[in-house]
């Protein structure tokens, strides 16, 4: 059944490849309209790509540019969010969202963190998840490599060596294939969201009865930890403060 | 060349125009006389003319005229001499009937050439009756005045009419910062004498910003009518003001103190009727306040000069093409009419490493009837620091202008500046050449959008968890095991090939050695050991090609080493030829047994038979 999916998802993503000239000729005519300033008609353009179940972190990076320029930062935010989990190692991409954030009216204190932690998660998002899985098989096919030479080398030095270096393969595969994992799960989850209403009461349960806890702005960046029937969202600042809000408030990156 | 010519034409113009303006033929005549009132009609000439044309005088009574007078007079300055001489005719006339009447140039014939005067415009108002009512109004006040009067010039009060003072305004109902002219003016009636001025107490024009037009220090009195009187009227000051706030701006009023001469009747006495006498009284007058209703311009452009009025722009560059570190100048000039002195100075989009000094501002100004009126221009000093063709861009100069009610731009043209690389051994040069300069941040703003790399996926795909993705790991690992599989299966098969050759060797060795064996197990150890050496050495002369006769240890030990043998081997083969050539010559001194030998021959063969192919 799955590998019918796969199969399925193949075909499709075939079909697309096809009529992807139309959509690199829809990019140019946005990409004109931008260059030319007529901002709104590159947003019409740039949404058109995305209409058609297709997205490329170049596409939403521009359109968010297009929107920061017509002054609608919260989706410029929300756009250069998106591009950044295509690609997290992006270097236009991070300045664009931190020159857009600097519009955001919360000023909020990320949790520092443990160390480790921070490390470890800024190794996992330096790679996009297709980078890790093209990582765990290299690794895995030269841990297989190795294997060979182990079993086949008369040399006792060069059987030691294999040994090292295969199973440091093997480690970084299985790391390699989990970091992957850890990515694809972001892109699937879409934990993350955007506040979109200019001012937000944040509740303390999912009712609107609730206790008023705090206040925050459009633009703010939350992550979604729960949720109570289709209305409402449990959510999570940066500071690690909590609360609950309905769902329309936010749009998920 | 044609600059001179032009300047050469000017100057015989003025010449040529001096001279034929040097006949003046003036009329001359008051602006304001009384029905039934005599007056004069004055045409002054400077030189002699005959055949005086006069214009069209019905509307006045010729009394008298004309009579003529002349003078002359020489003049020697510095030895030049300078003749002028002045003719006059005078008339007196009466006016019959009230009304404004344009009295039209008359004419007069100097030299053959006919000149014409100027014409005059004389108002005619109804009669004063009250001449003398006045008069007698006038003693009746001075009367009471000398009675409480301390001071020896008492304070006289002169009615309204006959003595007052105005603030006059050209506009009452302006913008901000548009200009009003504001005149003070003072009025006496034709009867009362004035012999002078006391304290003047200037209005403040708080909430303005005033410009002072420059009015002769003698106050020339011209004829003026005004609610029908004729009046005497002077100008003492003229004010241009703009206002600088907004709303409802009073003038606080003027305030000045005349002194009157009065005639004074006293008792009846014996010079009485023969002499008058007349003593000087002061009078106060004040003007009343003006109010100007000043109104806020509309919302003004970014970049707004602050100027009211009308304006034009022009700009220069002292020159286009400089070396670098040379200093530019460029001149803006503003001319024209309003606030020139408020103008802040436009600001020029300089490219960003220019180094910029602030601008000098110069202006010439005239204050006149028109207003303020003249230029103000800002000197923009810049030194470019490095080579490069620049641009000066086009700037907007915007101001108000009160008449259309509206913010207008004046653009100025741009500039093209050529810089070329300066001498290396100027001071500054060698500065900023080995200066580095951080990169200035000029603006901050998002990065330019991504032109290329299109690499549309589908939404949420990717390719971890695809089936290539497992597919590939379990390719590889297929792939592996049969690798592993079939390199197992090959070694085993190596090792096959050697067990057969090494039989094979075996084989070979022990064919040679058979006579060996048989003499081995006949115990017959002399012939054994022969046939071992006839063995050895047949099968090396075969294995090495070498003949038999030919033979011997060194060379035999030597071609084997050729072949790769080791020394081991060899050193054991010479061992064993050794072993079998004692054994047979001295048996006694031998300690080894037959099968030792046996089997190291055997043995020595085998790795032969592998070894050498």
């Amino acid at each position: 059944m799955n590998l019918m999916k796969n199969l399925f998802t193949t075909i499709v993503a075939i079909l697309f490849a096809v009529s992807t000239s139309a959509q690199a000729d829809l990019l140019q005519k946005a990409n004109e309209h931008y260059t030319k300033n007529e901002f709104k008609q590159a947003i019409d353009e740039y949404n058109k790509i995305l209409m058609t179940n297709m997205e490329s972190s170049e596409v939403y990076f521009n359109l968010g540019n297009a929107y920061y320029k017509t002054g609608q930062n919260t989706l410029a935010i929300l756009n250069y969010e998106r591009a950044k989990l295509l690609s997290p190692d992006d270097e236009d991409v991070n300045f664009n969202l931190q020159v857009a954030n600097q519009h955001v009216v919360d000023a909020i204190q990320e949790l520092p963190g443990i160390f480790i932690v921070r490390w470890w998660n800024s190794l996992v998002n330096s790679q996009t998840t297709d980078t890790w899985a093209v990582f765990s098989i290299v690794a895995f096919i030269a841990f297989l490599v190795l294997l060979g030479i182990y079993f086949f080398a008369k040399s006792g030095d060069i059987k030691r060596v294999a040994f090292g270096i295969g199973s440091l393969c093997l480690v970084f595969t299985i790391f390699s294939w989990s970091f992957a994992a850890q990515q694809k799960g972001r892109l699937v989850n879409h934990s993350y969201a955007i506040v979109i209403q200019p001012t937000v009461t944040v509740k303390s349960s999912p009712a609107e009865t609730g206790t008023n806890l705090f206040v925050i702005h459009e633009g703010l960046k939350v992550k979604i930890t729960d949720k109570l029937g289709d209305n409402w969202v449990e959510v999570k600042l940066g500071d690690g403060n909590k609360g609950w809000l309905l769902v329309e408030s936010i749009e998920r990156i | 060349m044609i600059r001179k010519f032009k300047v050469l034409i000017f100057l015989m113009f003025v010449g040529f125009v001096a001279f034929a303006d040097n006949i003046h033929f003036v009329m001359e005549g008051p602006e304001a006389v009384a029905v039934g009132e005599q007056f004069r009609l004055g045409f002054t000439l400077n030189d002699s003319g005959s055949d005086l044309q006069l214009p069209d005088l019905s509307n006045f009574d010729v009394l008298m005229g004309p009579s003529t007078s002349q003078s002359s007079s020489i003049q020697i300055i510095n030895g030049r001499t300078t003749q002028s001489s002045s003719f006059s005719y005078i008339f007196i006339l009466r006016a019959k009937k009230e009304g404004k009447f344009t009295i039209r140039p008359a004419s007069i014939k100097v030299e053959g050439k006919t000149y014409e005067s100027n014409s005059l415009t004389i108002q005619v108002v109804k009669g004063q009756p009250q001449a003398q009512q006045q008069q007698s109004s006038g003693q009746q006040s001075s009367g009471q005045q000398s009675a409480q009067g301390q001071d020896d010039t008492p304070v006289g009060s002169v009615s309204r009419d006959n003595l007052f003072v105005k603030v006059a305004v050209d506009k009452s109902n302006v913008s901000k910062g548009e200009q009003i002219i504001s005149t003070v003016k003072l009025y006496i009636s034709q009867n009362v004498p004035l012999n002078g001025f006391d304290e003047v107490k200037l209005p403040t024009y708080e909430g303005f910003w005033t410009k002072d037009i420059a009015v002769p220090t003698q106050v020339n009195f011209t004829r003026e009518v005004y609610n029908g009187k004729i009046y005497q009227v002077g100008i003492l000051k003229k004010t241009i003001l703009f206002p600088q706030q907004t709303g409802t701006i009073k003038i606080s009023p003027f305030e000045i103190t005349c002194l009157v001469r009065q005639r004074v009747r006293q008792q009846q006495g014996f010079f009485d009727d023969f002499f008058d006498n007349y003593r000087v009284v002061k009078a106060k007058v004040v003007s009343d306040p003006v109010a100007i209703q000043v109104k806020d311009l509309p919302n003004a452009p970014a970049n707004y000069s602050g100027a009211v009025g009308n304006f034009s722009i022009t700009s220069s560059l002292d020159k286009t093409s400089v070396k670098s570190n040379e200093a530019i100048t460029l001149k803006l000039t503003v001319n024209g009419s309003g606030n020139l002195s408020l103008i802040n100075a436009p600001k020029i989009e300089f490219p960003q490493d220019f180094e910029t000094y602030d601008a000098k501002t110069s202006d010439r100004l005239n204050a006149s009837e028109g207003g303020l009126n003249g230029s103000i221009t800002f000197e923009y000093l810049f030194i470019p620091r490095f080579a490069g063709t620049f641009t000066i861009p086009a700037t907007d100069f915007v101001f108000f202008n009160p008449s259309s009610r509206q913010f207008e731009t004046k653009r100025t043209e741009a500039f093209t500046l050529k810089v070329e690389k300066g001498a290396e051994d100027s001071n500054s040069s060698v500065v900023s050449s080995f200066s580095k300069e951080d990169v200035k941040m000029i603006g901050k703003d998002i990065r330019f959008i991504k032109q290329n790399n299109l690499k549309l996926t589908v939404k949420g795909s990717s390719f971890y968890g695809t089936f290539e993705f497992y597919g590939i790991f379990i390719l590889s690992i297929i792939a592996f095991v049969v690798v592993f599989v079939l390199n197992r299966k090959k070694i085993k098969e190596n090792a096959n090939i050697q067990l057969v050759k090494n039989k094979r060797a075996n084989k070979v060795a022990l064919k040679r050695l058979k006579e060996a064996a048989v003499f081995l197990r006949e115990h017959k150890a002399e012939q054994f050991y022969e046939a071992v050496i006839k063995a050895l050495w047949g099968y090396l002369s075969d294995k090495l090609s070498i003949p038999v006769a030919d033979l011997n240890r060194e060379k035999t030990a030597s071609s084997l080493l050729d072949r790769g043998i080791d020394q081991e081997t060899v050193a054991e083969l010479m061992h064993l030829i050794d072993d079998c050539e004692f054994a047979r010559y001295a048996p006694a001194a031998y300690t080894g047994t037959m099968n030792d030998v046996y089997n190291g021959a055997a043995k020595v063969m085998g790795i032969f038979e592998k070894q050498i192919k």
